[in-house]
């Protein structure tokens, strides 16, 4: 999916600006980071693309989608294309991994039958599948993020939205989930990853846009996490 | 149908998990219904009471000397709002004389000829028409005089218009107390249950398949609370019939198998109403909040 972001200002209240004057295209099949200090608008250009919020100016186009025109029927349709990776997991505590994936699919209209074996697939994907009748609180953090990726990409998103999918972990973990988003993006979905982790932007360099007080200071191909001194 | 499947899966899940506050919501139901009934029940009676009452009062119709009392009776048995009339001969009057005169009636033979007229007693549906079938009586050249408790019949139906606004009150009363706590209830199973309806509406569950297994939760509680609200009030409506009839015999309460089962579908049926239209409004506003980008 496609991403054009033309003018975007977002602001709370009326002191507080997230986002500011955000012009942003990502080609389908990308792979992004967004990357920056903590308060520099990355959740709130993530939720924007999860239609979670609603820009204060500008427009945002996703694929065939007017993110600021959207009836609720169409932003159902329009979900069921996004995947979203939540830094806090947002597993149901009393289901167990198998059953936060199926579940999801249900809710998208999959038959119980259905959902099962495609949960099953997914979590064998992302290497959960002995660990699917384990309830969250029985996971690891790595695992929970794991499940959290499963669940995400069950419906096969065009677009997949991670914000802080490694904030948790530790660099070893943090490394398998990395290699797990790039093979999800490899099959060609546009990937959107929000992160702190400088040794994997470094170590597996995509393009990166870098946010500083909601305004992108930096849009660079194949960049480090900070400047690249070499360029 | 998946959808359905999935609901109800999904209903008897929440059930299953908070039995303490499935157990809750039951008994808030049955307590709340109960109290509807009740009031449903203290509607039926007073309306009841009254126009028992009603149905006493009469108008009575004198008629002159040459008077048709046959033809008459026939006439007026045809008037709106006449229940019955009763037509009384000269013969029957004075008979009727006699008897309330009891050892005395011999005074009656003083009179010589019998100098009563024949007459009519029409009785009528309710207090408010009495007045109106008095004039329309007095009115026919056949009728001599008319005489009633004019200033009963309209005290009676004022009292009558009371009930009928006081029952109406109290059952609007009690089943909005009862929608009331019927939407909180089911906003606390709501509210219990946010994550996963936030969730679910973030990977683009339609909004009727996520408030779908709240509403059958609704209808659960409200057809089970009612059920049981209908037999629990059914039993000691029953005996309180029995012993207001062995205490106080002059007093007729309401007492029918079409009563029960009138009073079991009233309940049931504004349950199930209610629970539906309380569920469905509250998840509706929940997913609406949530659904609405900020």
């Amino acid at each position: 999916m496609e991403i054009r972001m033309a003018g975007v200002t977002k602001t709370f209240g009326e002191d507080i600006t997230a986002l500011e004057d955000v012009f942003l295209n990502v080609p389908k099949g990308d792979f992004v980071y967004l990357v920056g200090p903590t308060g520099s608008g990355k959740t709130t250009l993530l939720r924007i693309l999860n239609r979670e919020l609603l820009p204060t100016r500008g427009q945002v186009f996703v694929g065939e989608y007017n993110l600021r025109k959207l009836r609720r029927t169409r932003v159902c349709q329009y979900r069921r294309a996004v995947g979203m990776v939540f830094q806090d997991y947002r597993l149901l505590e009393d289901r167990t991994a198998l059953e936060n994936v199926a579940f999801v699919l249900e809710a998208v209209g999959a038959s119980r039958k259905e959902a099962i074996d495609r949960a099953g697939e997914v979590l064998d994907c992302v290497g959960m599948w002995r660990r699917r009748f384990l309830y969250p609180r029985e996971l690891s953090g790595g695992e929970q993020q794991r499940v959290s990726i499963a669940r995400s990409i069950a419906n096969d998103p065009l677009l997949l939205l991670c914000d802080e999918p490694t904030g948790n972990l530790d660099p070893q973990t943090a490394g398998e989930i990395m290699q797990l988003l790039l093979s999800i993006n490899a099959s060609g979905t546009t990937l959107i990853m929000a992160t702190h982790n400088r040794y994997l932007v470094d170590a597996y360099r995509q393009r990166v846009v870098e946010l500083k007080m909601g305004r992108i200071v930096r849009d660079q191909e194949r960049g480090r996490y900070e400047v690249d001194e070499e360029l | 149908m998946r959808s359905f499947s999935f609901a109800v899966r999904d209903t008897v899940r929440l059930i299953r998990r908070s039995p303490g506050i499935s157990g809750l919501t039951f008994l808030t139901v049955l307590v709340v219904f109960f109290f509807v009934g009740c009031s449903f029940l203290l509607a039926l009676n007073t309306r009841h009471v009254i126009s028992v009452v009603e149905g006493e009062l009469v108008v009575q119709a004198y008629l002159q000397p040459k008077a048709d009392l046959g033809g008459l009776a026939k006439k007026v048995e045809k008037m709106p709002h006449v229940t019955g009339v009763r037509p009384i001969s000269p013969e029957q009057a004075l008979e009727l004389l006699k008897a309330r005169l009891g050892n005395q009636s011999a005074a009656v033979t003083l009179l010589g000829e019998n100098p009563l007229p024949a007459s009519l007693e029409v009785r009528v549906d309710k207090a408010s028409s009495v007045s109106g079938i008095a004039r329309e009586l007095v009115a026919m050249p056949e009728v001599e005089d008319v005489v009633y408790a004019g200033k009963v019949a309209e005290k009676l139906a004022r009292l009558s218009r009371f009930a009928e606004v006081f029952s109406l009150f109290l059952l609007v009363f009690a089943g909005l107390a009862g929608a009331l706590v019927l939407y909180n209830t089911i906003r606390v199973a709501i509210y219990s249950r946010k994550q996963e309806i936030e969730v679910m509406l973030l990977v683009g569950a339609m909004p009727g398949f996520v408030a779908l297994p709240f509403v059958l939760l609704g209808l659960f509680w409200g057809l089970t609370g009612t059920i049981a609200a209908s037999a629990v009030l059914g039993v000691l409506y029953k005996s309180f019939v029995a012993s207001v009839q062995n205490t106080l015999p002059f007093i007729q309460l309401v007492d029918s198998p079409q009563l029960y089962l009138k009073l079991a579908l009233v309940l049931i049926g504004g349950g199930i109403s209610l629970s539906w239209l309380c569920s469905w409004v509250a998840v509706e506003k929940h997913i609406a909040e949530a659904m609405k980008p900020s």
